[in-house]
């Protein structure tokens, strides 16, 4: 007979994590909202489709993609910038600590336990767009529909873990949340304003095109995300053009993958790091 | 015979940016002491706690019953602490929040050494508590686990009459039966009177002085405290 083993403090932490947050009303409200708009652009995509006699789930996917990448990064950003510094001036991070375990622990399952409700969240909201989309879709449709939430699970896994790095490095929950707020509008409309200013005169090269894609996560979910509906079409954009001119298809899909990955792995690395020298 | 230390605090040094925490403050306790850390507000007495605690970086060394703490897990399952004020998600019950930390001690709740009734039923939730049954849920925390040293932050400042009494008589029982070492930290010490084996003064971050409330002519100087006494003499 196999010993039952009592679960390690990052699982009970991240089970922690996760009740609490999917009981957040903020969080209630926003996961209403995301599955909301999922069902409005969904039968507002299929109404264009039909008006244009047009098949498939193509056109519908595309314009959820914007909408996973966009709202679901805000949630995560906040969602982890809210934890530990929020739990800081409750004074439960000091409880927390107290007990016998690793902060290294604490920052772990306190990321699992938000990417969890957050996942949850996305899937109730992609959940009802499916069903919309289940009566016209064909079997062809399955990779973009695969893609599209795997790209967008993980921009939020990614956005979930710079929030909790955030939220391990400032000393204030209002500090957290500022910065979390500024980030993604940088990251979803600044990167491209400026490169948008800066075009004319400046000339990116290779080397500056692919920065521009990997030191942005939400850029790198967005064109992994469009891989799958619009592989030929110009929604890529200059930078996804460019990625799948020097990588091909396949290769560009492992280089958006490693670096979602980098950008979820970096920021826990820095949260371990920082969280252990915090004054609680 | 000299006592075994079982707190051993080894120059134990703060520093924020605008000035000492903690200076140089050094002491032990042997096992089975209840010690009242005392001093005017901003004296150190929750920052002394903190760095014994490990949750605040500190120089100096903390050793308990001669092993030095540091930043393994390990030992601190030796320790209680509650701290000064904290605030637990309201939509949990106090089952989940027991549950949540009897699971990261591995400790069965089960075994907690307070009277029955002296924290809610585990179905209420923390948001319709008040500020003093909350205040019982924390302690109940602290005391997870069977802790050998108790760090107890302004343990009764938020009890009622009853709930005080009945703390106070917890934290001697723990002494007397288990050997528990204590330190709580109390703005008015006095309080701790018939309770404490010894109070522990600081002041600007500095060990003021200690003394031996065990002996009759060291406690002179600490004024009774009315309603403490009128709990004890409830107690015994």
């Amino acid at each position: 007979m196999r010993a039952v083993t009592a679960p390690g403090p990052t699982r009970v932490i991240a089970s922690w994590e996760y009740r609490n947050a999917v009981r957040a009303r903020w969080v209630l409200t926003m996961a209403a909202v995301f599955g909301l708009l999922c069902v409005a652009v969904t039968l507002l995509a299929f109404r264009t489709v039909r008006e244009l006699g047009l098949t498939g789930i193509g056109p519908a996917s595309a314009t959820l993609v914007n909408l996973g990448v966009l709202l679901p990064s805000l949630m995560g950003l906040l969602l982890g910038a809210g934890s530990l510094a929020g739990s800081r001036e409750q004074g439960m991070l000091a409880m927390i600590c107290a007990q016998p375990l690793r902060r290294s622990q604490v920052a772990a399952g306190a990321f699992l336990g938000l990417t969890g409700s957050l996942w949850t969240t996305l899937g109730i909201g992609f959940g009802c767009a499916m069903l919309i989309m289940a009566g016209v879709a064909r079997g062809s449709d399955v990779p973009a529909i695969v893609t599209l939430i795997g790209a967008t699970f993980g921009v939020a896994a990614a956005s979930v873990a710079i929030g909790v790095a955030i939220s391990a490095v400032v000393s204030s929950r209002v500090q957290a949340i500022s910065l979390a707020v500024g980030l993604w509008i940088v990251l979803s409309l600044g990167v491209d304003l400026a490169l948008a200013a800066l075009a004319p005169s400046v000339h990116l090269g290779p080397a500056g095109l692919l920065g521009a894609i990997l030191l942005n996560p939400l850029e790198a979910g967005r064109i992994l995300a469009l891989l799958g509906t619009n592989f030929q079409g110009t929604a890529l954009g200059p930078f996804g053009a460019y990625l799948i001119a020097t990588f091909g298809k396949v290769g560009t899909v492992g280089v958006l993958v490693a670096d979602l990955a980098a950008w979820t792995v970096a920021p826990l690395l820095v949260a371990r790091w920082a969280l252990p020298r915090k004054d609680l | 015979m000299p006592e075994t230390p079982f707190l051993e605090v080894v120059g134990l040094t703060k520093v924020y940016r605008g000035g000492w925490g903690l200076h140089d403050v050094s002491l032990t306790l042997p096992s089975g002491t209840i010690a009242a850390l005392g001093g005017p507000n901003g004296s150190g007495k929750s920052t002394f706690l903190r760095c014994v605690a490990g949750l605040a970086r500190s120089k100096g060394e903390v050793r308990l019953d001669g092993e030095l703490l540091g930043t393994a897990p390990g030992p601190r399952a030796a320790i209680g602490y509650l701290p000064q004020s904290v605030t637990m998600p309201e939509a949990s019950t106090i089952g989940e929040v027991l549950d949540f930390f009897s699971a990261l001690r591995r400790a069965d709740r089960r075994d907690l050494p307070l009277p029955e009734g002296f924290v809610r039923p585990d179905h209420d939730r923390i948001g319709e508590l008040s500020g003093g049954q909350r205040h019982r849920v924390a302690l109940a925390v602290a005391l997870l686990g069977h802790p050998k040293l108790l760090l107890l932050d302004e343990p009764v400042a938020n009890l009622d009459e009853e709930g005080r009494a009945a703390f106070w008589r917890m934290l001697r029982r723990l002494r007397d039966d288990e050997g528990v070492t204590s330190v709580v930290s109390s703005p008015s010490p006095s309080e701790l009177r018939g309770v404490a084996d010894r109070a522990i003064h600081l002041d600007d971050g500095r060990l003021h002085r200690e003394e031996d409330l065990t002996a009759p002519a060291d406690v002179t100087d600490i004024a009774p405290h009315p309603d403490t006494d009128a709990d004890l003499e409830a107690c015994s």
